[in-house]
């Protein structure tokens, strides 16, 4: 009788330790939620350029420097404010290498695999990627422009697919990471920013803007010569390794991440639309637009191809759902081909003189 | 008069724990009927609903186990996605009518592991410790699985579930659950605790526990509004009616997607089947009775190739909820099928009521039947011995890692791989010059012997080989014995009866038979002086 009091006691304990718990880490996020964002360089000004305040209507400044005549939109609360400002944050530094504390991204690192990925890396200056003159650019995966057809139909899946599902499989494939649940306020902010984005570019719902998504470039695009790994190795070498390091496993200089890998264990997974097997016109697409940094567009579509057909090429982990012997078999690669590769060189090489992996 | 009136008053008690248990399976299995079509097969909730009626009612008719319990499945209702959502739309027409023909083309598949009986036979390779792990990895299953419900959540997953995801779910319900949901929750399941400790009470702690729930639920609802606690409930069910006739979809038009949906329909009939055997055997075990299989094979087969007609999703055993009849105590068919009778009419009469059953209660329900199937006592005897601690756990982790699917998989391979190692290593000790051989004597079983035999050779000593405890000898053993026997190293004794040495001294002689020694060399039988003649002639080496 005493043992089953106990054990009765314990399992009430035990709820009620859990009820606490999810009381405690309920009000520390509500504390967040409430206090000032410190913004990130890339935030603070961004943000500042597009006049954003609290305010009973919202004007853009953006329209009106281009020489527009604003509309009044619905203006923004303080509590919208703050989410929109870690909204920019998590898109600028997703890592937080700039947090004090990982709950000020929402613990975002949680949902990411890697150490190097943020979602600046594609989504380029806050996602919203502007030239000097503020023209918006082609392919630049605009932020706002993709929230504007947010609930459109997936054309990949057929499937109706919300601004938030797709937030998701960024974080699952993209970032070869795990789904954060979709009431989590990593996912809430973000839509509130892009949503912000949207409302301070003008831009309209369901409409079809250049900025939005990739520029893809399919085989059709080329001179049909065929994509090449050897070319690829060649361009890459060339334009790419500088920065992505000769096996495109990122550079990192003083604990901060100065190109992300774009192959091995930090680098999106082979579910991702950017793996050049499962699509392969996104990667080259955001290659020829986006790459490299001050010299875009540059490269020839075929070019653009064979990069990604090399990189894709190089060892990087399986999705989730390609099952534990495909994700045993990459993770193997992953180990073993870069050391080997790297002692090749290092035989192989004139003088001795290896290109060392930069800094990784 | 009195005798009468005892009688009638234990036939009304008996009545009575039926109609609480079939009462309590019912409320248990809609929530699990609604949520397992709705979010995991991408179908309409009545789907799962007349799975969890015509399929446990179908089941209760043709399988003469006591403790089975059918209708819609975690698993299965999985695959059923899986295999339909790169083809259709979900909740589609067309996406509908391929769900009722893959469930068909699963229940003919079924049928015929039921006709060829060594493919039905096949099905029996699953070991008690597999069985035990995927149970205790099935519990896991369903408390991490109800974990954002229970949090009132959205659900996060389509149709995977990896453990890590699920560990996001949990901190996902202590950082932004809904606090009404997780206070109905934590409410329906300490009142199942509290009640579940009174020992006349026991069978009435899930239908306490969901009441409590729901009044809390509704308590909140009336002071704060469901505008604003936002806990999800059963919903509306008034549409349903008793049964929907549907037909699957075999048009020549969709002949492309149906030939797509087979190995579909295959993995989702060794689904079924797997689960359907392990779960008997092992419930069946509980409860101190024997179940045949083949009947619960054709049992399946049958209702899988009747219930597409009907609106439904397949059907197959359920692990959680068979453990509740168990826990339950009362092993009868009459209570199982009570129970599909119960849920119909509770949805066709008492929608409106049950509409208001909240999620998270329900999602709390599942969660201590899942805690119910991680019992010590059925882990501990497995974790005694090496071996079967690695097929046990094997199993337990591919349920977590993997799927249900792969951890069957998994656990058969492990379960042969045990089994023949134990068979091929024989107990063989050298007691003086006898070689004691306690095991079986075949291929597998050979290189060990015959590395002790050897060992034993080389000092020099003329062996006597006892195989008066070996289980079985195949041919391979029998014409090693026979050589061991013609070198003239070695005697065969059988000290106990002597009966298996003549057979072994026959089979001896009929596998040199086989070889051709006592033919000559036209084919007719030899005379005894060639044959000894013979005989003698391999014995002797040529120089």
């Amino acid at each position: 009788m005493i043992a089953k009091l106990w054990k009765t006691g314990i399992a009430l304990a035990a709820l009620g330790g859990l009820y606490a718990l999810s009381i405690y880490k309920h009000a520390e996020r509500d504390e967040m939620r409430a206090a000032p964002v410190a913004l990130t360089p890339g935030c603070a000004d961004k943000l500042a350029r597009y006049g954003l305040v609290a305010d009973k209507f919202y004007r853009s400044p953006y329209v009106k420097a281009r020489g527009g005549e604003p509309r009044a939109a619905r203006g923004y609360s303080a509590d919208d404010l703050r989410a929109i400002e870690r909204g920019c944050n998590i898109i600028d530094d997703t890592q937080g290498e700039l947090a004090k504390t990982s709950l000020e991204r929402w613990n975002a690192t949680r949902f990411i695999r890697g150490t190097q990925l943020k979602c600046d890396n594609c989504h380029q200056q806050q996602g919203d990627k502007q030239d000097a003159h503020g023209n918006r650019l082609k392919g630049s995966i605009s932020l706002g422009a993709s929230w504007v057809m947010a609930d459109m139909y997936d054309r990949f899946t057929g499937l109706l697919l919300p601004y938030e599902l797709r937030q998701m499989q960024c974080f699952i494939n993209s970032s070869n990471g795990y789904k954060p649940n979709i009431a989590d306020d990593l996912i809430r902010d973000v839509t509130a920013y892009s949503r912000f984005l949207s409302a301070a570019l003008d831009l309209r719902i369901a409409n079809h803007y250049e900025e939005q998504g990739i520029d893809e470039i399919a085989a059709s695009d080329t001179l049909k010569q065929g994509d090449d790994y050897v070319r690829g190795e060649a361009i890459y070498r060339q334009k790419c390794a500088a920065c992505h390091g000769p096996q495109a496993q990122g550079k990192v200089v003083n604990r901060r991440v100065f190109a992300p890998a774009i192959a091995g264990p930090n680098s999106w997974n082979m579910q991702s639309r950017n793996y050049f097997y499962f699509v392969n016109t996104i990667l080259p697409g955001f290659i020829c637009r986006n790459m490299p940094l001050g010299q875009e567009n540059t490269l020839s579509n075929q070019e653009c191809r064979d990069i990604a057909y090399f990189i894709s090429n190089l060892p990087r982990p399986a999705g989730d759902k390609q099952g534990p012997l495909m994700a045993l078999q990459q993770q193997l690669l992953m180990g073993v081909i870069p050391p080997l590769v790297r002692a090749t060189e290092r035989v192989t090489a004139p003088n001795g003189t290896s290109i060392r992996e930069g800094d990784e | 008069m009195r005798a009468l009136a005892l009688r009638w008053g234990t036939a009304l008690g008996g009545f009575n724990s039926h109609l609480v248990v079939g009462l309590t399976l019912a409320l248990v299995t809609l929530p699990q009927a609604v949520a397992f079509s709705v979010t995991l097969a991408g179908v309409p909730p009545h789907f799962g609903i007349y799975a969890a009626i015509w399929g446990v009612l179908f089941c209760a008719l043709l399988n003469p186990s006591p403790v089975f319990h059918g209708g819609p499945n975690t698993a299965m209702s999985a695959a059923v996605g899986v295999t339909l959502l790169p083809l259709s739309a979900p909740f589609g027409a067309e996406y509908m009518g391929l769900a009722l023909t893959l469930g068909l083309l699963c229940g003919l598949i079924q049928l015929l592991f039921w006709l060829i009986r060594p493919l039905g036979r096949m099905l029996d390779l699953i070991s008690e410790p597999v069985i035990n792990g995927m149970i205790c990895g099935i519990g896991l299953f369903l408390i991490f699985r109800s974990l954002t419900t229970f949090g009132g959540l959205p659900l996060n997953t389509e149709v995977e579930w990896p453990l890590w995801i699920a560990w996001q779910s949990f901190l996902a319900v202590l950082e932004i659950g809904n606090p009404y949901a997780i206070e109905i929750g934590l409410i329906t399941l300490a009142t199942c605790i509290v009640v579940q400790q009174v020992e006349r009470l026991k069978s009435w702690a899930i239908l306490a526990g969901i009441a409590a729930g729901t009044l809390y639920s509704e308590y909140l609802n009336r002071k704060y509004g469901l505008g604003s606690t936002l806990v999800e409930q059963i919903g509306n069910l008034s549409s349903i009616r008793p049964f929907t006739a549907s037909v699957p979809t075999f048009s020549q038009e969709a002949m492309h997607d149906i030939v797509a949906i087979v190995p579909g329909a295959v993995t989702l009939a060794l689904l079924g089947l797997f689960q359907t055997v392990a779960a008997l055997r092992r419930m069946s075990r509980k409860a101190g009775g024997y179940a045949d299989t083949r009947a619960a094979i054709f049992s399946d087969a049958v209702t899988n190739c009747a219930l597409p007609f009907l609106s439904s999703l397949p059907s197959c055993a359920s692990f959680n909820r068979m453990w509740l009849v168990h826990k339950l105590g009362i092993h009868s068919r009459v209570t199982i099928a009570m129970s599909a009778v119960l849920l119909l009419l509770l949805v066709l009469f008492f929608a409106r009521a049950i509409a208001v059953i909240p999620m998270p209660a329900m999602a709390a329900i599942i969660m201590l039947l899942g805690c119910n199937m991680l019992k010590w006592e059925d882990i501990k005897p497995h974790v005694t011995n090496k071996r079967e601690a690695v097929v046990f756990f094997g199993a337990f982790l591919s349920v977590l890692f993997l799927d249900l699917f792969g951890a069957v998989l998994v656990g058969a391979v492990l379960a042969i791989a045990y089994s023949k190692w134990e068979q091929a290593h024989p107990n063989v000790s050298l007691t003086g010059n006898v070689l004691k051989i306690r095991g079986n004597i075949y291929y597998g079983s050979l290189p060990v012997i015959e590395r002790i035999y050897h060992d034993a050779l080389a000092r020099g000593e003329r062996l006597v080989i006892d195989f008066s405890q070996a289980y079985y000898i195949d041919p391979e053993g029998l014409r090693w014995l026979a050589a061991a026997k013609n070198t003239g190293h070695a005697a065969l004794i059988d000290r106990r009866s002597g009966i298996d040495r003549r057979a072994v001294a026959a089979a001896a002689a009929a596998a040199e038979r086989r070889s051709g020694w006592d033919r000559r060399t036209d084919g007719r039988p030899a005379t005894p002086s060639e044959r000894r003649a013979r005989r003698d002639r391999r014995r002797k080496p040529q120089l």
